[in-house]
């Protein structure tokens, strides 16, 4: 395990398989597919930056790196991709064995090109989108976290203000004298043009008559553009009094009604706008929303309470109206988006399902952030938002403008990435005919992204056995190059390039050596966001017996077992905890969709889909620490047989972070010995779990939600429901830590056992 | 109290508000319970319960009782309410400020709603009233009388007409106790002193002794304050915004009543044999008045041409001072509407009278085109005359008039029939011991409800005929019961629409609207009921959200012109109360905000249509401001006048076309709006083509105004953009009106005309109505009456006042049916035919080519004039033009419509749909100046001197009259042109215009005063004509031998011109014309 982490801290990747299949059948044999897990901008603190333009090859237009053959003499390099042979430029005369440049260090896999001057010339801009429709309660919340936001910001970022209830209120800041809006019906979608036109950029120069009139560069004046979009020192005072002038939504709701909430007019025209001003730079639409919405194009909903907001069960019907038409709206904007190189920020604080099920596309394929939370005064919300701003150790190290591609070997081709990135839909003969995700293309664009965004790309091995299979021994090499062009929170822009190279292996001797390769963390990761990806595509799928197949399948491959024997069945180190990991994605909330809504679900996979495997691991099979007098704090089994009354348990399930308390160590919480000077000890044991979860809390984005519960409380569910339950209300035995889990689910015991009475059949 | 009921009188915020610069249409000054007592205000009015005390006196520093030691001191016109007049006159004036301080310190039992009943001590000159003693107290006033004995004020009571006096049978023993018995029993003459004191100055002691039967209305309960206190000085608010405007016109503008209009009477002395009594005398011939031979009826214009004649031999044969011209009257008349149980025949509608409704209505409300009946169809077909009514429901009373009394019936509602659902009149004739009554519309015999009932005395009359307004009077207004409301009444919403776009701010129209309407505001009630709202506009339409809680106004922008929508549900019209600190900071900085406004464009349409759904909930009063052509969004234009221009052929051929609307966006959306009780007047203060033609579609159908600034300056217009803004919202009006003209059977409606929106046959409906406003009713005959018969009209008017009550005025005029053609053209009614004539040519104009419509125009007086030569003149010398008397003045108005703006071929397109416009609910006094305008020399102003009248005696129009050293001022209503010839004395240019040549004088032209008697009193003419006219009229100035002295001379209508035959011409043309039809 521990040279995987290894390798990701080297360049960000973590593949299934670090021993590829060699070919084709090989490949489909092997179940998990050929895939990585790639974090483009992953903070490395030693990776150099050149300052010049790196050297790309005649034909395959890769990049220079370690794995190419250097012929000092004829100052020439191999391309590992095509073979190229490419003369150095003059610039590179001095290169030597002695005198290498950074891009030639083995060490140096990934490294980063900056080219001098290239600085954008907009600074970052926000687009404040925000939900009227909600209590006066939220409102206060949402006001201040607001005001605290702007301060944070930098001062020369672009601000702009969008309100929205029944009508959507576009506010001109720039305007000095009073509050001023634009009010558009919220019914009603309003294209770029007509927005071009209403909001009167024209006045004072004639309209263009052809071309695509945007930004300051192409027909608009900066003035009417900075009529909307003013840097953050100008605007703090008006931005502030317009959010305190700023009130609920005026029209009379009736009582059997939602509020009208034109949540997708509100959008179109954030984006039109943004469209318009500042195309191609980048920008972020910050949506704030605090219920379905009810009007527009895209209503979730509709207005009358009669009737229910969708479950997942009207989705498996196909019985909610709206539904595809929302989805095909929001797919249209996130098109919008992706060619303007915007993005959008989804904040959702509701009670209600706000309809992030139906945003998913367009959060997702402009790399935005989302965070869901029960109201604007949670700290999940507040922190949140805090940590988007905040600059420091924990920075987001928000990006904007990427644009990924990749470079493989040319038996290697690529069938998609699942990840929150967009198709530029360059095809090519890398594109292999098999999609998944984002797929059919070597580019990808990535409107915003950040230190944590992972994509997850898969493979299609096209290899075909051949008969003199024995004797290619030239190269057993595949390489891949990522490279990654972005625009770093400072504006400049970066081009990193991670190089990799795997070995490949094929025959009937490999299966060891795949195993060596195997890292099964990685692995359940793929097969989660496979599984998630499937579940929303495919009708009719059935995510439970694929992934036992996925699982029976692997065992029977790579375990040692004779047939029909069950006590000899076992497993290579390597893959011992998969069965658990898949147990544990079995009962996830991936793919267990009961009880989560619709919003749920897409929010814990938007999550999953931009998250780091070890991130995400922690989501599908959340970790469990135990404190208590007689040990120090040690990782204890996600069982239920963990709890015990003396014992404090600290599980991070990513979105939830429960500190537990058992029975003992509850009374004597509640018994306040932990004040008295003579208990220091306790009060230390009590303090741990909290310094912990803290630390937690404080890298991670989203910010999860801290539970502090004591053992057989109401709020004691958030851990239950992770515990594999190898107790429950049927079990005979003694309970030894007195808890038990009134489900009828399977412990994993039962689950293993199955598994190898199917596998040595 | 009677105080003067000027036109829309004291609102509360007069009395604080300061001294309205210039001059204000409307008279302010009056405590409001005192106006409130008087009926003829009630419009406006708020249930009585209005509190003395918080309405501070507006002029406290009279005396409280000046009427004990008379002030004959006021002198001219300088004191506030002095108008300038014979001292005697002044006796009463006084008396204004007496009841003015309604302060503790008065001694008066000023007891609201409380019927104290008149006491027995009563002023005997109470005695003379025909009215009950209940009803007279309720119109008392405390500080009344001058020679009325003292203080009658303390004695007094002072209630204000209260219902339950009122209810029918409610205080029986009240109107019995009291000795008033015997009708018309002249008062003393100590108390005509009074009468005068309402008339204008002409008005003699003499005269009123001639005619003692006349009992002097109101002398007693109200005192002729008149219009005259209600003048405040201008301030100087206006004039700081016009400071190159020096010297404020009309700083002291003449105290006058707009009443005591001394306008045109005919003086039958004047016109060629036989002299005989013109209608001037008709206030003489109470009664039925002997039949005079035709003759005495007739003017003939002796030596015309013969029949054989040479066309143009005729002329110099016609002594142009012969023939027949409006002369002014010079004192009021006095009219009684019925006497000894006939209708009398009524003043001319352009004199100065008072009205005692005695059974018909006043003639101010509504008047017949022919003040006898034909009994059938053939008759009036004959007489080549047609029969109308000009209705004019909310029209000004005289000060001096008995208010209009308010009817409650209680739960049950109006008496109606229960066939026709006529209200009740005095001309219901009760029968079987007042058990029952028969309907003088349908005939049909109703049972009287039993709580109505009342026996009949000896003369077939109920007995309490004389205490019941309804039975006794021809208006009455009753209290609407439930079922006369859809919803609660409406509150009174104004809102506010300027244009802001890149021409309005630049021409100062954005600044002057802002500036108006800032002002005006304070003069509108406070109450909880007042709401308020503005929104602004160009290529978008910007609402303001003025609640209370914001910290400033919030401009919300509505840019979707082609499908709009009001973007806020609430606060964008809020209570005035509430908004009245964010109303003013925003009036003050919407100019500077769009200081810089680039935006050309104009979403007129989608302006008022979203100012609409702002308003849809309440309806109100959408004013429009609006400067350029609407050019984007719903209902946007083309600029089809330049179109017609370059197209000739096509312009040509079918140049009415562009006085019709140009689409029917407009049409659609105007319906729409009446139906929610929005009524829009629009100001347009333009210097360009505005297309008047479509625009106006929706001011017209929604019983609204066009008001028309061109070219619009900001330097003279705007003190007219304010005065007319603050008459437009200050006089009386009513909201979410429906309006139905009911007649006898025989006789049915055949169409109305007017500013209104009709959805069913039977009925206009008025969002908005106001005191200015008239309408046409064209009768036919759809049976024969009985000759000797009476003929009843009743208008009804169901509406709700600016205080939300709802009411129904009554206005009821039974007149004789007659088989006598010469009774039919004795009883004739030019003003209000010719405003016929005008009405029915205007509407025409757009639909028919100009030639046909002044032909027909021709046609319709040569009709006429040709019946009675046929049918009536007994003396028939062929040289002769025998014209009736009462017409005799319908061939120069019928030439002078011929040449009017609307029926010129040349001319803006523009002004001539605006004429169009102006004339649809034109009222029936402002008909005639409008194409006859009034022409005065100004230059020697002040070697004249005329006690008589602040304005000198006008001249004929024609340019024989203007000499090259004169200076003349012409007014017709609403424009008023001041012409200068070439040659006048410099000392005289530089007393009026302070510059010594012509051309020195500024352009555009703002009138100033100087200080010397010339420049003084050409001032107080100018305000005198504009009080009259209840309009600020716009000047223009007119030079000798430029364009605008040429214009000047297109209003010289008796001058032959490219428009037409000269007067004489006219004459011998109708002449001829009447002869070939005599021979064919």
């Amino acid at each position: 395990m521990a040279e995987f982490l290894d390798l990701e801290a080297q360049d960000g990747v973590r593949m299934p398989w670090n021993v590829i299949p060699g070919t084709k059948q090989e490949a489909i044999n092997c179940v998990v597919p050929v895939s990585a897990i790639y974090t483009p901008i992953k903070h490395f603190p030693n990776m150099p930056v050149l300052p010049y333009s790196p050297l790309r090859c005649r034909t395959c237009r890769a990049i220079l790196n370690p794995f190419c053959m250097v012929d000092f003499a004829a100052k020439i390099w191999i391309c590992p991709f095509c073979f190229q042979r490419n003369h150095f430029p003059p610039h590179y005369a001095s290169i030597s064995d002695e005198n290498l440049p950074a891009e030639l260090f083995p060490q140096y896999t990934t490294i980063e090109y900056e080219t001098p001057g290239e600085v954008a010339s907009i600074p970052p801009v926000f687009m404040f989108v925000v939900d009227t429709c909600i209590i006066e309660e939220e409102m206060a919340f949402l006001k201040s976290a607001l005001s605290q936001a702007i301060e944070l910001l930098p001062d020369n970022s672009l601000v702009g203000l969008i309100t929205f209830g029944t009508f959507v209120h576009v506010h001109e800041l720039g305007f000095g004298q009073i509050a001023k809006t634009y009010v558009f019906k919220g019914s009603k979608d309003v294209t770029k043009d007509q927005l071009l036109e209403q909001m009167s950029f024209f006045a004072r120069k004639p309209k263009p008559s052809a071309g695509v009139i945007a930004g300051a560069r192409d027909g608009l004046s900066s003035e009417s553009i900075a009529r909307f979009l003013l840097p953050a020192s100008e605007c703090e005072f008006t931005f502030n009094s317009v959010l305190e002038e700023l009130q609920k939504d005026p029209w009379a709701v009736p009582a059997d009604q939602r509020p009208t909430r034109c949540t997708s007019t509100a959008l179109s025209i954030a984006a039109s706008l943004l469209g318009a001003c500042v195309p191609g730079s980048g920008a972020r639409i910050m949506a704030f929303v605090g219920g379905p919405a009810t009007e527009g194009p895209a209503p979730i909903v509709t207005k009358s309470l009669s009737e229910s907001i969708r479950s997942h069960k009207d989705l498996d019907k196909d019985s909610v109206p709206h539904y595809h038409k929302c989805v095909k709206f929001y797919e249209g904007l996130s098109k919008q988006l992706v060619h303007q190189g915007h993005v959008l920020d989804l904040f959702a604080c509701a009670l209600d399902q706000v309809g992030i099920a139906e945003l998913k596309t367009a959060v997702e394929r402009t790399g935005g952030l989302v965070v869901l939370a029960e109201s604007f005064g949670h700290l999940v919300f507040k922190d949140s938002l805090k940590r988007v701003f905040q600059s420091g150790d924990f920075d987001l190290g928000l990006s904007s403008n990427g644009i990924f591609e990749v470079n493989c070997s040319k038996d290697i081709k690529v069938e998609g990435i699942i990840g929150p990135c967009a198709s530029l839909e360059k095809k090519g003969p890398l594109c292999s005919d098999v999609v998944v995700g984002q797929g059919g293309t070597s580019a990808w664009k990535m409107c915003g992204l950040d230190k944590a965004t992972s994509l997850c790309l898969f493979f299609d091995i096209v290899r075909k056995e051949s008969p003199d299979a024995t004797v290619q021994s030239t190269s057993n090499q595949f390489y891949f190059q990522f490279m990654t062009y972005y625009q770093n929170n400072s504006g400049q822009m970066r081009f990193r390039v991670t190089t990799l190279s795997r070995r490949w292996v094929a025959g009937p001797g490999s299966i060891q050596e795949l195993t060596a390769g195997f890292d099964q963390e990685a692995a359940v990761i793929v097969m989660a966001r496979q599984v998630s990806f499937k579940m929303e595509t495919e009708a009719e799928f059935d995510p439970i017996r694929w992934l036992d197949k996925a699982l029976i399948n692997l065992c029977s491959r790579f375990g040692d077992y004779q047939k029909d024997s069950l006590s000899s069945f076992s497993l290579s180190p390597r893959l011992a905890i998969f069965p658990q990991f898949l147990f544990h994605l079995r009962r996830s909330q991936f793919v267990q969709v009961f009880n989560n809504s619709p919003d749920e679900t897409a929010y814990f996979r938007m999550i999953l889909n931009r998250e780091n495997v070890a991130n995400s691991v922690v989501m599908v099979q959340p970790s469990l620490i135990s404190y208590s007098f007689h040990s120090g704090p040690e990782p204890a089994l996600l069982d239920v047989a963990a709890i015990a009354a003396d014992r404090i348990l600290l599980l991070d399930s990513f979105f939830t972070v429960v500190i537990f308390h058992g029975s003992t160590i509850a009374q004597w919480r509640k018994g306040g010995y932990h004040h008295q000077p003579e208990h220091q000890a306790f009060a230390q044991l009590l303090q741990a779990p909290h310094d912990d979860a803290d630390l937690i809390i404080k890298e991670r984005f989203p910010v999860p939600r801290l539970v502090v519960c004591d053992q057989y409380g109401s709020q004691a569910r958030f851990l239950l429901a992770k515990l594999n339950p190898s107790a429950t209300y049927n079990s005979d035995a003694a309970v030894p830590g007195g808890d038990i889990i009134f489900t009828d689910d399977v412990s994993f015991e039962v689950f293993l056992d199955h598994l190898k009475r199917l596998v040595v059949q | 109290m009677a105080a003067p009921v000027p036109p829309g009188a004291s609102r509360p915020g007069d009395n604080t508000s300061p001294p309205a610069p210039n001059y204000n249409p409307n008279f302010r000054g009056f405590p409001d319970s005192l106006a409130d007592n008087m009926q003829n205000l009630n419009l406006n009015r708020p249930p009585m319960t209005s509190n003395l005390a918080a309405r501070p006196p507006p002029f406290g520093q009279s005396p409280a009782f000046p009427s004990s030691s008379p002030s004959p001191g006021i002198p001219g016109p300088s004191p506030p309410f002095s108008r300038p007049g014979p001292p005697p006159v002044a006796q009463l004036r006084p008396s204004v400020p007496g009841y003015g301080p309604p302060s503790s310190t008065l001694p008066l039992n000023f007891v609201p709603g409380r019927p104290t009943g008149p006491p027995t001590s009563q002023p005997m000159f109470l005695g003379s009233r025909p009215r009950p003693s209940t009803l007279l107290s309720s119109t008392g006033s405390p500080a009344a009388p001058t020679s009325g004995g003292p203080y009658p004020g303390s004695s007094l009571p002072t209630h204000p007409i209260g219902p339950p006096l009122l209810t029918p049978g409610a205080h029986p023993n009240t109107l019995t106790s009291t000795p008033l018995s015997a009708p018309q029993v002249m008062p003393p003459s100590g108390s005509s002193g009074n009468v005068m004191s309402n008339g204008p100055p002409v008005f003699s002691s003499g005269a009123l002794s001639a005619r003692p039967q006349f009992p002097p209305i109101n002398s007693a309960s109200q005192p002729p304050v008149g219009p005259n206190v209600v003048r405040t000085p201008p301030g100087p608010a206006l004039q700081s915004q016009l400071p190159s405007s020096g010297a404020p016109q009309g700083t002291m503008p003449p105290l006058g009543s707009p009443f005591g209009v001394p306008s045109w009477r005919m003086q039958p002395q004047q016109v060629a044999p036989p002299p005989v009594p013109g209608p001037t005398q008709t206030s003489q011939m109470f009664g039925m008045p002997p039949p005079l031979p035709n003759q005495s009826m007739t003017t003939t214009i002796s030596p015309a041409v013969g029949q054989t004649g040479a066309p143009m031999a005729g002329p110099s044969k016609i002594d142009p001072n012969q023939i027949p011209r409006p002369t002014p009257s010079s004192s009021v008349i006095l009219h009684e509407t019925r006497q000894g149980n006939q209708a009398t025949i009524p003043p001319p509608a352009t004199s100065d009278y008072i009205v005692r409704d005695t059974g018909n209505c006043s003639p101010r409300y509504m008047r017949c085109t022919i003040n006898q009946i034909p009994f059938s169809a053939d008759l009036l077909v004959t007489s080549g005359m047609q029969l109308a009514l000009l209705v004019q429901p909310l029209a000004l009373p005289h000060p001096s008039e008995e208010p209009i009394q308010v009817v409650d019936f209680g739960e049950s509602g109006p008496v109606r029939c229960s066939r026709c659902k006529a209200y009740i009149n005095p001309f219901m004739k009760f029968v079987d011991q007042g058990r029952r009554f028969i309907c003088n519309f349908c005939g049909f015999t109703d049972e009287t409800p039993r709580d109505y009932h009342c026996n009949l005395g000896p003369d077939g009359r109920r007995r309490d005929a004389d205490e019941r307004p309804e039975l006794c009077r021809g208006t009455v207004e009753f209290v609407a019961t439930k079922e006369f409301m859809v919803r609660e009444p409406m509150p009174a919403a104004y809102f506010f629409l300027i244009d802001v776009s890149m021409n309005a701010v630049q021409t100062g129209a954005t600044a002057a609207a802002c500036s108006a309407i800032s002002q005006v505001i304070t003069d509108l009630p406070e109450g909880p009921r007042t709401m308020v709202g503005v929104a602004t506009f160009d290529s978008t339409i910007h609402f303001y959200n003025l609640k209370r809680a914001l910290q400033q106004p919030l401009m919300l922008i509505v840019p979707d012109v082609q499908d709009v929508y009001t973007p806020l549900e609430t606060d964008v019209i809020v209570p005035l109360a509430e908004c009245r600190q964010h109303l003013e900071l925003l009036l003050e900085s919407i100019p500077s905000m769009f200081h810089n406004n680039m935006t050309s464009e104009s979403a007129f349409g989608a302006a008022i249509e979203a100012a609409f759904l702002a308003m849809k909930g309440s309806g109100g009063k959408l004013l429009v401001f609006q400067s350029v052509l609407p050019s984007l969004g719903i209902g946007a234009l083309s600029a089809r006048e330049a179109e017609g221009r370059t197209n000739t052929s096509a312009g040509e051929k079918e140049a009415h076309k562009l006085l019709q609307p140009a689409d029917k966006a407009f049409k659609e959306m105007a319906i729409e709006f009446a139906e929610y009780q929005v009524c829009v007047d629009v100001f347009l203060t333009t210097q360009t083509y505005v297309d008047i033609a479509s625009i106006s579609v929706i001011p017209r159908t929604t019983g609204g105004q066009v008001y028309y600034y061109y070219p619009f300056s900001a330097l003279s217009d705007t003190a007219k953009l304010y005065n007319d803004l603050r008459w437009n919202i200050t006089r009386p009006q009513g909201f979410e009106a429906v309006m139905r003209v009911r007649c006898s059977q025989g006789i049915q409606v055949q169409e109305y005309y007017g500013n209104f929106c009709k959805r069913i046959p039977t009925d206009v409906d008025l969002a908005g109505i106001d005191c200015d406003k008239t309408f046409m009713v064209t009768l036919k005959h759809d049976d024969k009456l009985q000759d000797g018969s009476e003929c009843a009209f009743q208008c009804a008017l169901l509406y709700t006042t600016l205080f939300g009550q709802r009411r129904i005025r009554v206005i009821t005029l039974s007149l004789p049916v007659t088989s006598m053609l010469s009774n039919l053209f004795r009883a004739a009614d030019l003003d209000t035919q010719f405003c016929c004539f005008l009405k029915q040519a205007a509407s025409e104009i757009p639909s028919k080519p100009l030639l046909q419509v002044r032909e027909q125009v021709t046609n319709l007086c040569i009709n006429a004039l040709f019946s009675y030569r046929k049918f009536c003149a007994t003396v028939s010398s062929s040289g002769q033009l025998i014209l009736p008397e009462a017409l005799k003045l319908l061939p120069l108005y019928t030439l002078a419509l011929s040449k009017s703006i609307g029926l010129r071929n040349e001319g803006r397109i523009d002004e001539r749909s605006f004429w169009i416009n102006y004339v649809s609910s034109l009222s029936t006094p402002l008909a005639i100046p409008l194409v006859y305008p009034r022409m005065v020399a100004i230059h020697d102003l002040d070697s004249k001197e005329d006690h008589n009248s602040v304005i000198p005696s006008f001249l004929p129009l024609s340019s024989e009259h203007i000499s090259n050293e004169g200076i003349y001022l012409l007014e017709n209503g609403h424009d008023c042109s001041i012409y200068i010839g070439d040659s006048v004395s410099s000392d005289i240019l530089q007393r009026l215009f302070g510059v010594a040549t012509v051309d020195e004088i500024p352009t555009p032209f703002v009138l100033q005063q100087f200080d010397n008697p010339l420049s003084k009193k050409l001032n107080e003419v100018v305000n005198e004509i504009r009080q009259q006219r209840c309009s600020y009229l716009r000047l223009k100035l007119c030079k000798k031998g430029d364009p605008s002295g040429m214009s000047f001379f297109s209003y010289m209508v008796e001058d032959k011109s490219t428009g037409g035959f000269s007067y004489v011409e006219f004459l011998i043309h109708v002449h001829r014309q009447i002869q070939h039809k005599m021979t064919a």
